[in-house]
């Protein structure tokens, strides 16, 4: 079963110790260079924190269940605070090619919740394979040049 | 992808970090030798509402790709400081700007003022026609020779360019290679 960004915004997480609600997704960041997610956002603005994946016990499709409240930590370098202000949310993100040719804009990233691998990306009505991904940031995602318009 | 591109349609694209994914820059202008026919860089702009001038330059070496929504370079390595990069892109002599020159045959027939340049794009941008204002009035766009001579103020071109006049750049895409076969250069 892949799960996916969006449906995963919005998704609670909670906390197995003492079965407290700590937060809800505000959406994940997404490791291009590794095609993972590396962490999950929880909240916004100053009181955004994130989870590092190793940090989730499971991902489930009702609950995203950390050990407890010390898996989540406040941003510690520039790229968690802008994923903290939201500037790397990839949904809704220019998708580009490394051609310089924008297909349209990414809808939504499919992956393994087990692994948090990338399985697909959606722009459109097109699912591009997680290996065409070569970069993601404040911008756009940067696809290969397989990608590209052919007209 | 390869597609024709004028510089103005350039000018002002985001430039966007392949690795990155950050719009690190966007294009002021086209710097361009036209002896040589050649894209050799281009000049930034700052990112943003407030934008200004970005004191680096890209050089045509470091463009990844240019494509019809953004000119695409691997990492920021690739700005350089003007005093870093090769002269002609680090101080583009001003006597080069042929926009605005008289487009003369080599028969002494004027075939109007270049207003812009029309560059194939899709890798690093080779520049390959003119637009040019027609004395009748009305835009054209001629193909160019892989080089001329150009004074400043003038252009001098094959007699048979005039032959080669399109409307359009899709009309000047076909009428590139056709060209240049006629001149012997393909």
């Amino acid at each position: 079963m892949s799960d996916s960004f969006r449906l995963a915004t919005g998704r609670k997480l909670v906390s197995r110790a003492d079965a407290q609600e700590l937060g809800a997704v505000t959406h994940l960041l997404l490791d291009a260079a590794e095609r993972r997610v590396s962490a999950v956002v929880v909240g916004k603005g100053r009181n955004a924190k994130l989870v590092d994946w190793a940090q989730v016990n499971s991902f489930g499709p009702d609950a995203i269940m950390v050990a407890d409240e010390l898996a989540l930590h406040l941003p510690i370098d520039d790229r968690e605070r802008a994923a903290a202000d939201g500037k790397l949310e990839v949904l809704g993100k220019h998708a580009l090619t490394e051609g310089g040719n924008e297909i349209g804009t990414l809808d939504d990233v499919t992956f393994d919740p087990r692994t948090g691998a990338i399985e697909m990306l959606r722009v459109g009505a097109r699912e591009i394979p997680a290996g065409a991904l070569l970069g993601s940031g404040s911008y756009a995602v940067i696809l290969d040049a397989g990608q590209d318009p052919t007209s | 992808m390869k597609l024709l591109m004028t510089a103005s349609q350039i000018n002002g694209l985001p430039v966007v970090t392949v690795r990155g994914g950050d719009d690190v820059a966007e294009v002021r202008d086209v710097i361009y030798n036209p002896e040589a026919g050649r894209l050799v860089g281009l000049t930034l702009n700052k990112r943003g509402f407030f934008s200004g001038r970005r004191k680096e330059v890209l050089p045509a070496e470091g463009i990844h790709a240019i494509g019809r929504d953004a000119v695409m370079i691997l990492d920021d390595s690739s700005l350089t400081a003007p005093e870093d990069a090769p002269d002609d892109v680090g101080h583009p002599a001003t006597e080069r700007n042929v926009i605005g020159d008289d487009v003369l045959t080599e028969g002494g027939k004027s075939l109007g003022v270049v207003r812009d340049l029309a560059l194939l794009v899709g890798g690093a941008g080779e520049v390959v026609g003119y637009q040019i204002e027609k004395p009748a009035g009305g835009h054209g766009y001629i193909p160019l020779p892989a080089q001329l001579a150009v004074s400043g103020a003038a252009l001098v071109v094959p007699d048979v360019t005039e032959e080669f006049v399109r409307d359009d750049l899709v009309g000047l895409g076909a009428a590139v290679d056709d060209f240049r076969a006629r001149l012997g250069l393909a």
